[in-house]
C-alpha cells in the first residue's frame, strides 16, 4: 500500500468560541477517493481551506494536517503545493473563473507560469486539453458565455494543469442539472484513478458514484463513517438514514381535474436575451390546480420566462393570455434564497401583519395555515436571520398563501435546503397550492423531482452540452 | 459594437452642443442688468462707458432685437459651425478658443495624469492592506480633501509652496514652474476620490473567489496581480475616470480662474462678467465636448479592456 499523500489528524475549526468542526480526521491515498456528506453549512467546506491552508481570518484551527509527509506546512510551504501537489475544484466555476479572460488563455496561462511551457507551447497543450474536454470551439469565450457545465469543466483543466496529484472538489455539482452533474462525476472518477480525491458535497448520487470512503458531517461533528457500500446501504445513524432516505424518498404526482377552463395560455413566445435566443415559439397552458415544470440549466432564460408570465419581463413576440381570476396580488412568486425575500430588520410578525393592512386580509386564518406549515407560533417574534433556511422558506410560503393567489411560480424553492429539509418542503409546498385551487410553476434543476411531480415540463436546455450537435436552441414542450 | 458607441457618442454630442448653448443664452437674458454697458465696459473701460458708447454697442450688436431672434441667429450659425465673433474683442470666437483650449488641455492632461500618479499606487496599496494605518489615513485625507471646494485646495497650495516657502510662482503663465500648483490643486481633488475607487476594486477583487482560484491554481502571488486582477482592477477604474471627467471640467473653472491660467475656464469667467455671450456659449459648448471626447475615450478604452463587450459585438 502507499503511503497516505493528505494526512488530518484531529482537525477542528473555530469561530471565537463555536466549534465549526470538531476533531476530523482522515487519510487520502493515490488512487482513493474520500467523500465528506452532509447538508450545507455544516462546515464542510472549512475542512477544504483548512487543508490548503486558506482559512477566513477570522477561524482558527487546531489538529496537523500532513501533506505528502510534511507535518503542517507554513502558508509558504502550502502555496508552493498549490495547483503541483494540491488542487482545488472551487464551487461556483461561474466565480471562479477570470471574467474578463478567455478560456483558453485561462488555461494556457497555467502552463506558461506553473509549468513553465514557452508561450506557443502552452497555447498548443491548452488547447489540446480543450479539446479533449469537448470545448474546442469554447477557446474564444469568456465564462459569461459558458454553460454551468463548460465552465465547471474549464474550470477543472485550470485547477489540474499544474499536475496535482491531490484534488480537493468543494461542492463540485452545486447548481448542475443531472446531466451536467454526471459529467463532473466522470471527471472526478477519471481524476481517482491516477490520484487521490477528497469530495465534499451534499449529493448521495455523487457520494454513490465514486466509491471509496464517506464520512458523514453534521454541524461540524462526524456522525458516521466507513466505506461507501456500507453507510449509504446500511447506514447506522438517524442523520444518515434520513439523508438517504430524502434523496430516493420518491414524491407522488397529484391526479388533476379534468374539466377547468386554463388559466393561464401561453402562445408563440419567443425572447432573446442579448444575442442569444432563450426560447422561440414556445406554448403552453395550464389549469387551476396543475403543477408545470420549468426545467434547464442556470442562465437557460427559466427566471425570464416565469417573469414574463407573471408580467414582469416583455417578451418579444408572443403572446400570454391571463384569465381574469389572476388580478393583481394573485400571481405570486416565491424566491429561491429565503432570507434576501425578507426585510432583514423586521420581525415576521411585523412582516405578515403589514401585509394583512395593506391587503385587508383576514387574520382569522394565520393559526390554521401556522399550523399546516408546521411553523411554530413563537418564530413571529423574531427576525429572518433567527429563523432556519427551511423555517424561513415555509414562512414564505405562508405568506403567499395568506393571498390566495390562484398562479404561483417557485423559483428554485428548495435548493439552498439541505435534502431533508428541501423534501418536506416541496410536499408541503404542492400540498397547499392544491388545497386552494392554485397553479404551481416550479422552476428547478432536480429533474427527478420534476419528472415525479409536474403535470408538464417545459425544458429550457439546448442541447450543446450533452450532445455536440448544431444548436438551434429550440426548445422542446414535452408534455408528459 | 464600436459603431454603436461612436454613434451614441456622436448623438450626445450633438444633443450637448444644442443644449449647452441654449442653456447660457437664455441664464445670461436672465441676469439684470444692462447687456449694452456692460459689454461697453469691456471694450473701453469703466471710466469711459456713458450713455451714447453703449447705444452705439446696442445698435452695433443688433442688443435691440428680440431676445428669440439673437438666439435664431446664433443657432443658425451653429449650424454652419460659425461661433460668432467676440462682443468685447470682436475676434471670432473660435479662434479665441483654439488658443486657450490648448493651455486648458496641457492643465487637464497634466492634472489627470498627476492624479493617477497619485491614486494608483496609493489605492492599490491601500487596497491590498485593508484597514492598514496607511488606508484609514488615505480615507481621512480624502474626505477631507473631497469636503473643499477645489479653488481652497489651491489657495492653502499658494499659502504654503509661493508664500511661505516661496518654491513657485502665487499664479500667471509661464515656464513649467507655473503649471505645478494649479494641475497639483486639480490632482489632489480628483485623487481624493479616484484612490477610493481604486482602493475598493482592488479589494474586492482580491478578495473575490477567481483571485484565489487563480491562487490555487499555482500562480505565484505577482503572476496571479498581473494577469487575473490587474483587468479587473482596471475596468471600473477606467470607467470612474469618464464619470470624473464632470469635476475635472468644472476644477478648470475654478483653478484657472484661482490661478490665472489663460485657458477656456478663465475665458469663461471673464466672459461671464463682461457679458459676452457668443464666448461664454463657445467656451461652454467646447468644455461639454470635451466631456463627451472623455467619454468617448473611456468607452474605447473599456470595449478594448472587456471581452464580453467585444464578443457581443461580433455575434
Amino acid at each position: 500500500m502507499s503511503k497516505p499523500v493528505v494526512e488530518v489528524f484531529k482537525l477542528s475549526v473555530f469561530a471565537g468560541d463555536s466549534c465549526l468542526v470538531s476533531s476530523l480526521s482522515l487519510a487520502l491515498k493515490r488512487g482513493e477517493a474520500v467523500t465528506i456528506l452532509g447538508e450545507t453549512g455544516s462546515g464542510k467546506s472549512l475542512l477544504a481551506q483548512a487543508i490548503m491552508g486558506a482559512l477566513p481570518k477570522e477561524l482558527t484551527a487546531s489538529g496537523d494536517v500532513r501533506l505528502f509527509g510534511k507535518l503542517n506546512p507554513s502558508r509558504h510551504e502550502r502555496e508552493q503545493m498549490w495547483g503541483q501537489q494540491v488542487a482545488m475544484l472551487p464551487q461556483e466555476p461561474w466565480l471562479s473563473l477570470d471574467p474578463l479572460m478567455k478560456s483558453q488563455r485561462q488555461l494556457s496561462l497555467v502552463e506558461e507560469l506553473v509549468k513553465q511551457l514557452d508561450a506557443k507551447r502552452a497555447r498548443q497543450q491548452a488547447q489540446g486539453s480543450l479539446s479533449a474536454m469537448g470545448l474546442a470551439d469554447d477557446g474564444n469565450k469568456v465564462p459569461s458565455q459558458l454553460s454551468g457545465g463548460m465552465a465547471q469543466r474549464l474550470a477543472y483543466l485550470c485547477a489540474t494543469a499544474g499536475g496535482a496529484d491531490v484534488l480537493i472538489a468543494d461542492e463540485p455539482t452545486k447548481g448542475l442539472d443531472d446531466s451536467r452533474k454526471q459529467q463532473v462525476i466522470g471527471l472526478l472518477q477519471q481524476h481517482k484513478q491516477h490520484g487521490a480525491l477528497l469530495t465534499i458535497t451534499h449529493d448521495i448520487d455523487v457520494a454513490q458514484a465514486l466509491g471509496g470512503e464517506i464520512i458523514v458531517m453534521r454541524q461540524g461533528q462526524i456522525v458516521e463513517r466507513g466505506s461507501a457500500e456500507d453507510v449509504l446501504n446500511t447506514p447506522r445513524s438517524d442523520y444518515a438514514k434520513a439523508l438517504i432516505a430524502a434523496h430516493s424518498q420518491d414524491h407522488f404526482p397529484i391526479a388533476l381535474k379534468q374539466g377547468n377552463a386554463p388559466l393561464l395560455k401561453v402562445r408563440s413566445l419567443s425572447k432573446q436575451r442579448g444575442n442569444k435566443q432563450l426560447f422561440h415559439d414556445l406554448s403552453f397552458q395550464m389549469g387551476e390546480g396543475e403543477v408545470l415544470g420549468v426545467a434547464g440549466d442556470s442562465g437557460a432564460g427559466k427566471s425570464t420566462l416565469v417573469d414574463i408570465v407573471l408580467g414582469l419581463t416583455e417578451c418579444d413576440q408572443g403572446q400570454v393570455e391571463r384569465a381574469p381570476e389572476l388580478g393583481p396580488g394573485k400571481m405570486l412568486k416565491l424566491y429561491q434564497d429565503p432570507p434576501a425575500a425578507f426585510p432583514r430588520e423586521i420581525s415576521l410578525g411585523q412582516s405578515l401583519e403589514d401585509l394583512c393592512q395593506l391587503h385587508k386580509l383576514d387574520r382569522s386564518q394565520l393559526p390554521e395555515l401556522l399550523a399546516r406549515l408546521r411553523l411554530d407560533e413563537a418564530i413571529l417574534a423574531r427576525r429572518p436571520s433567527a429563523v432556519s433556511g427551511g423555517e424561513l422558506q415555509r414562512f414564505a410560503m405562508l405568506r403567499a398563501l395568506l393571498m390566495k393567489p390562484k398562479l404561483l411560480v417557485a423559483d428554485e424553492p428548495t435548493s439552498r435546503l439541505d435534502p431533508i429539509v428541501a423534501h418536506q418542503t416541496l410536499e408541503l409546498l404542492i400540498e397547499q397550492t392544491r388545497k386552494i385551487g392554485c397553479a404551481l410553476i416550479l422552476v428547478s434543476h432536480n429533474r427527478r423531482v420534476m419528472n415525479q411531480l409536474c403535470h408538464q415540463i417545459v425544458d429550457l436546455s439546448p442541447l450543446e452540452d450533452t450532445q455536440r450537435v448544431p444548436v438551434d436552441f429550440s426548445s422542446a414542450c414535452l408534455i408528459k | 459594437m464600436l459603431i454603436k458607441i461612436l454613434g451614441r457618442r456622436l448623438a450626445q454630442a450633438v444633443f450637448v452642443a444644442w443644449a449647452v448653448g441654449t442653456l447660457t443664452f437664455f441664464l445670461m437674458n436672465l441676469l439684470p442688468g444692462d447687456f449694452a454697458y456692460r459689454i461697453a465696459a469691456g471694450r473701453y473701460g469703466y471710466d469711459y462707458v456713458n450713455q451714447a458708447a453703449a447705444d452705439a454697442v446696442r445698435a452695433e450688436l443688433g442688443l435691440d432685437r428680440s431676445v428669440w431672434l439673437q438666439y435664431l441667429d446664433w443657432f443658425r450659425d451653429l449650424l454652419r459651425f460659425n461661433l460668432g465673433d467676440s462682443l468685447v474683442s470682436g475676434n471670432p470666437v473660435s479662434q479665441e478658443l483654439a488658443h486657450q483650449l490648448g493651455h486648458s488641455l496641457q492643465l487637464a492632461l497634466f492634472a489627470s495624469l498627476l492624479s493617477l500618479l497619485i491614486a494608483v499606487p496609493l489605492g492599490l496599496y491601500a487596497g491590498r492592506q485593508v484597514g492598514s494605518a496607511l488606508d484609514r489615513a488615505s480615507l481621512f485625507i480624502s474626505v477631507l480633501l473631497r469636503a473643499q471646494p477645489v479653488f481652497v485646495i489651491g489657495l492653502v497650495l499658494v499659502l504654503i509652496f509661493a508664500l511661505q516657502f516661496q518654491l513657485l510662482p502665487v499664479a500667471g503663465f509661464g515656464g513649467s514652474r507655473y503649471l505645478i500648483l494649479p494641475a497639483l490643486s486639480l490632482a489632489l481633488s480628483m485623487a481624493a476620490l479616484s484612490s477610493r475607487m481604486i482602493r475598493n476594486a482592488t479589494h474586492q477583487v482580491l478578495g473575490s473567489s477567481y483571485y484565489q482560484f487563480a491562487r490555487f491554481k499555482g500562480l505565484s502571488e505577482q503572476q496571479a496581480f498581473t494577469h487575473h486582477a490587474q483587468p479587473n482592477i482596471a475596468l471600473p477604474v477606467v470607467a470612474f475616470i469618464g464619470i470624473q471627467a464632470v469635476s475635472l471640467i468644472e476644477g478648470i473653472v475654478m483653478i484657472e480662474s484661482l490661478f490665472s491660467w489663460p485657458g477656456i475656464g478663465h475665458a469663461l469667467a471673464h466672459a461671464i462678467f463682461g457679458r459676452d455671450v457668443p464666448m461664454i456659449q463657445g467656451a461652454a459648448l467646447v468644455m461639454g465636448l470635451l466631456f463627451v471626447l472623455i467619454n468617448l475615450l473611456v468607452d474605447l478604452c473599456c470595449y478594448w479592456l472587456d471581452p464580453r463587450q467585444r464578443e457581443e459585438g461580433l455575434q
